[in-house]
């Protein structure tokens, strides 16, 4: 516990020593204020941001919200979609087999590449953003879900044939609950696919969502705002990765070994 | 040998679902059940494909795009394997380094653009420089993660044979760390890769991603786009199989396969 302690404050000092030295750098003229707007200059710019808004009357709870109702929505409707597909295709070796190139070649496939085809389809307005993200979270959930009922151990299957278990009965109560954490590690993956995606699909075609704020604020010579909105992605990145994470502690105990098992 | 007639067997069913899809593919488009205005079979994308682009404007976007992403992941990847090991390595130089790549790593690749923009204007190297980032940050975690789980008791073994300081690094933390290392580069290859062609959709006057945008800014083709997406899948796919079994290779040498 108190090592733990000591490497914590290890990291906030170098953290503060470089915040200072970078505030100092740019108040002796080293570094130029616009290219490296100072800690001081974006605070200031976070308190605007929330307050008044980028653009006027758009704050920065706003664009965040944008940004998660886009995610949410593309990114429940993939699972939607996945899920039961991917138990379907895993369950049946045979199509499991005709789809499986297919399969990796889209998941290959860059979901941002698509958007030049979405805009061609839907417009560049929201349905666009959602179907790409969409695209990119179905891909490696689909893939994850498959994998995750494939792959279950064996002598597991082969446990439970001799004790009776057949059928839908040996898929229902053996196969899930054995391929349930490799389902759920997918929607965390997939989930982080979502915010990658979106940020660049907000630099195009809209003003509101944390992508479109940090590229506007650019084109206004807004530096510090561009700065704020980049930290707010990375905080939220951070905070649905690990609470996802967390999450999976608390409702999957038995998959604790799973990140050595998948090497 | 009944591995093997396996193995071909599975491909050819693989082979039959792709041909079966492209076929219900090509078919809806030709019997109209799809506008071909609005989604082209394969054969009407590639026929128009040939048509508004000539084999040098191809093999010039494409070899944009390659020189780019190459020398991005390249210089990202190095400077990860080099940060992390010896972030992992030395300790006073982890507990400066591993805070500010655990504070900046949460911040997706395409997040930097405009930043990178305000740091190196529109030009090559702030396309260059989000390359680099989408290489870095995985793989400097993998190496630090990798060193930092190197069993013990191998250097321990190491050092009772005589070696120590950067000969214990080089021959025996490095290739124990390998497959880490190995994981993290093959990841950071797929998010260069994601992340060329998305800024080259944002911010370019060249290149695959550019090519793609600049049809339909035209006004021009479906089939063209089509074609570049597919181009951009088949490229991703076929480098990301060739960096996995060249790193196969290389682990292979400690590891076993």
């Amino acid at each position: 516990m108190n090592a733990r302690l000591a490497r914590a404050a290890s990291s906030l000092a170098v953290i503060a020593v470089l915040l200072a030295a970078w505030e100092l750098a740019v108040g002796y003229g080293l570094l130029k204020a616009y290219q490296f707007p100072p800690p001081s200059k974006i605070a200031r710019g976070f308190v605007e941001l929330s307050l008044t808004g980028f653009p006027t009357g758009v704050s920065l709870w706003t664009h965040t919200g944008v940004t998660i109702w886009r995610v949410l929505q593309g990114y429940v409707a993939a699972i939607l979609l996945a899920v039961p597909l991917g138990l379907l295709i895993g369950a049946l070796p045979v199509l499991d087999k005709l789809s499986a190139p297919l399969i990796v070649f889209c998941r290959s496939v860059a979901t941002l590449s698509l958007l030049p085809l979405v805009i061609v389809w839907f417009g560049a307005g929201e349905l666009t953003k959602v179907v790409l993200i969409g695209y990119g979270c179905f891909w490696t959930m689909l893939s994850n879900v498959i994998a995750g009922v494939r792959y279950v151990d064996p002598v597991l299957v082969r446990a439970a044939r001799s004790c009776g278990l057949q059928g839908p009965e040996l898929y229902r109560e053996i196969v899930l609950p054995a391929a349930l954490p490799r389902i759920f590690a997918g929607a965390r993956m997939a989930l982080g696919v979502g915010f990658m995606v979106i940020v660049g699909a907000e630099m195009i075609g809209t003003i509101q969502g944390l992508g479109a704020l940090i590229m506007e604020a650019r084109t206004f010579y807004r530096s510090e705002i561009t700065i704020v909105g980049m930290l707010v992605i990375g905080l939220l990145g951070f905070l649905i990765s690990s609470g996802l994470a967390g999450l999976e502690r608390v409702l999957m105990p038995w998959a604790g070994n799973l990140d050595q098992v998948r090497r | 040998m009944s591995g093997t007639a396996l193995r071909s067997n599975d491909l050819a069913l693989g082979l039959i679902g792709t041909l079966a899809v492209i076929l219900l593919w090509e078919t809806s488009v030709r019997t109209g059940l799809i506008d071909p205005a609005v989604f082209p079979s394969p054969s009407l994308a590639i026929a128009a494909a040939s048509e508004r682009l000539t084999a040098r404007q191809l093999g010039e976007n494409l070899s944009w795009s390659l020189a780019r992403v190459f020398s991005g992941f390249a210089l990202g990847a190095l400077a990860g394997v080099l940060v992390g090991v010896l972030a992992g390595w030395y300790r006073r130089f982890g507990l400066v380094v591993s805070p500010l790549v655990e504070l900046l790593r949460p911040i997706p690749p395409l997040a930097w653009i405009p930043l990178a923009i305000i740091w190196f204007g529109l030009g090559e190297p702030s396309k260059f420089f989000i390359i680099f980032l989408g290489a870095f940050f995985p793989v400097v975690t993998a190496a630090y993660q990798g060193m930092r789980s190197v069993d013990p008791m191998l250097l321990r073994a190491g050092q009772t044979m005589g070696l120590s300081g950067v000969p214990l690094l080089l021959r025996v933390a490095i290739p124990a760390a390998a497959p880490d290392l190995a994981t993290g580069l093959r990841i950071g290859w797929g998010l260069s890769f994601g992340v060329l062609v998305a800024a080259e959709l944002i911010a370019a006057d060249r290149g695959l991603g550019y090519m793609i945008i600049a049809e339909r800014n035209a006004g021009g083709s479906v089939g063209v786009i089509i074609v570049g997406i597919l181009l951009i899948g088949a490229l991703n796919l076929l480098t990301d199989a060739a960096i996995g079994v060249a790193i196969r290779h290389w682990v292979g040498r400690w590891h076993g396969s």
